[in-house]
């Protein structure tokens, strides 16, 4: 698959500052999670969707708190004004907390509360199937949501009709908005649960385009399967202070705050 | 009293579904492992890759008919009414949120799956699904008032719920009907006693206690609501006027059903009227023949006549 490497880092760290400027901004919103998938968005909206396409491939961003990330790359693909980032979060903005498709027809899905976005992906890639459009659908859910049954019920009917158009990023980071995923309720072993669900599964660093691009080469040639791939992330990625922090799932930024996490993702810690 | 046909609509639901699908290929069904209760068998036989089983699993199914109207189909989820719409609550409010062009068929409303008990009786649906924006609420009466309710469910591109007896209604409407939101139809304009005024699913009872107080003398009239939302205001302040009280019907909890509707409508309009409401009085219910749970319940034409002779 034909990638560009520098292309993809640049993305990502322009993508990470606007991220970090619209949270400092609206004083609040969701940077960690955001830091966190970004990198799995940013190759999926640069490389996998192709928005002038009539029947396109869709993206439903399943965690819907994360849409400073979302917002990130809309800017850059053109979808949202650089005046409107400002407006995040705030009254008359098209730029709502969680996504809305009324307000930018871009988004695939309306999503936000957690647990709903792979359902809708199983019934776009079950239309698909039945449009005979070729295109695929990609869903990215975070860990904190695999709580929430309908997850499960999704995944049961996502291999029972053998959905191969379907993949799903697992953003794995392993915090919630409190503490560690797996101490508040128990995901483990992921792998082998969703396994055992049918779905082919890989794992893979979420932040390594390399391994991002191999994983959706793999998923478009599986056959008869929906692939799941586990991305291990880094909560709050690129940001010092944010890192592996459960406060920076939601949380305003002060000014010298802000100012360090600028340096940060410059200088590519 | 006057002899009518007796129907249960959910009868004709799949067979309704197929001709639709015959016309329009975008149309498919999604089931929760209930096709058969639902009749939405038939169309599985006629069309089934167009049809889409999720078995038990109500959220993931509201949540796969969301993605089928993304990808430009026309997706009837049809399910028992507690299902169809309280199970699967904030999944709806999401495709409304969305505006998506989904459809919901809610059988066994109100009191109808008699014997399955309490849990099984969706006396809040009605409740539930009006409050939600965007979101249309039929309430068809009979067979041709059914037909005109999914046709014209097919037409409108948005989400839409239609709430549909299980249990016997009478048949009033021998030609297809014009189905239109917003409308509704006066069946019997007798006089200025009493605005009788029902909802499909408590089609029965409603002209039961209407003839029973026909007989009694009484010149009433009576309304039925069969779009819930939008409904038709209008009609309902106009026919109010002059009349001595508003009784409404329902098969349904008097709290925000129709009972509520109509007494929003009134209580913000400068008519000045009485308005009684018969339905079920704010608590659980019991497993029972369906017919004996509503008169238990409190919705029965005897209780209808009750009502009225006190006012």
């Amino acid at each position: 698959m034909k990638y560009d490497l520098e292309f993809l880092k640049k993305k990502s760290e322009k993508y990470r500052k606007i991220i970090i400027e619209m949270v400092y901004k609206a004083k609040a919103g969701h940077p960690g999670g955001s830091l966190s998938c970004i990198d799995i968005l940013n190759y999926l909206y640069n490389y996998k969707i192709d928005f002038n396409k009539e029947n396109r491939s869709r993206l439903i961003l399943s965690k819907g708190h994360v849409t400073p990330a979302l917002y990130a790359v809309f800017l850059d693909l053109g979808f949202i004004f650089q005046e409107e980032t400002g407006t995040f979060r705030t009254l008359n903005s098209r730029l709502q907390g969680h996504p809305d498709r009324n307000k930018i027809p871009e988004i695939d899905a309306n999503t936000g509360l957690l647990g709903q976005g792979l359902s809708i992906g199983v019934g776009m890639a079950l239309g698909k199937k039945l449009k005979k459009d070729d295109s695929r659908v990609y869903v990215v859910i975070g860990d904190g949501e695999m709580q929430e049954g309908q997850i499960w019920e999704a995944l049961m009917s996502g291999s029972h009709y053998k959905l191969d158009n379907l993949t799903v990023f697992l953003d794995y980071n392993k915090l919630s908005s409190k503490s560690n995923v797996n101490e508040i309720m128990n995901l483990e072993p992921v792998k082998s649960k969703v396994e055992a669900f049918g779905w082919e599964v890989l794992e893979i660093d979420g932040h390594n385009f390399e391994e991002i691009g191999k994983a959706l080469e793999y998923s478009e040639k599986s056959k008869k399967t929906p692939v799941f791939i586990i991305a291990h992330t880094v909560k709050g990625k690129g940001v010092s202070f944010m890192e592996n922090n459960p406060k920076w799932h939601s949380s305003a930024i002060s000014d010298e705050e802000y100012s360090i996490a600028i340096q940060d993702i410059e200088r590519g810690i | 009293m006057k002899k009518y046909e007796y129907i249960s609509p959910r009868d004709y639901i799949g067979d309704i579904l197929i001709k639709e699908a015959e016309k329009n290929n975008k149309i498919v069904v999604i089931d929760s492992d209930l096709a058969s209760s639902v009749t939405t068998h038939k169309f599985q036989k006629k069309f089934p890759e167009r049809f889409f089983e999720m078995g038990i699993a109500e959220q993931n199914s509201l949540g796969v008919t969301a993605g089928l109207a993304t990808e430009g189909f026309v997706p009837f989820y049809v399910n028992f009414a507690i299902f169809g719409t309280g199970t699967v609550w904030t999944q709806l409010r999401q495709s409304c949120y969305a505006n998506l062009n989904i459809k919901i068929i809610g059988t066994h409303s109100g009191m109808d799956n008699g014997s399955d008990g309490a849990s099984h009786h969706a006396l809040e649906d009605i409740a539930l699904t009006r409050v939600l924006p965007n979101l249309k609420v039929f309430n068809p009466l009979d067979l041709e008032d059914l037909k005109g309710a999914i046709k014209r469910a097919v037409e409108i591109k948005g989400p839409i719920y239609i709430r549909v007896a299980r249990d016997v209604v009478p048949v009033i409407h021998e030609k297809e009907i014009d189905f239109n939101e917003g409308n509704s139809e006066m069946l019997f304009n007798e006089g200025n006693d009493y605005l009788l005024i029902f909802e499909g699913t408590a089609a029965k009872q409603a002209i039961e206690g209407f003839e029973l107080l026909k007989e009694k003398g009484y010149k009433n009239k009576l309304l039925n609501i069969r779009s819930i939302k939008p409904v038709d205001k209008k009609v309902v302040l106009k026919e109010a006027e002059g009349m001595k009280g508003i009784l409404t019907i329902e098969n349904h909890t008097i709290n925000g059903g129709l009972g509520g509707l109509i007494s929003e409508i009134v209580g913000e309009s400068v008519v000045r009227i009485p308005l009684r409401r018969i339905g079920v009085q704010d608590k659980f219910t019991e497993s029972g023949k369906t017919e004996v749970v509503k008169e238990k319940y409190g919705l029965s034409g005897k209780s209808i006549v009750e009502i009225i002779e006190t006012f």
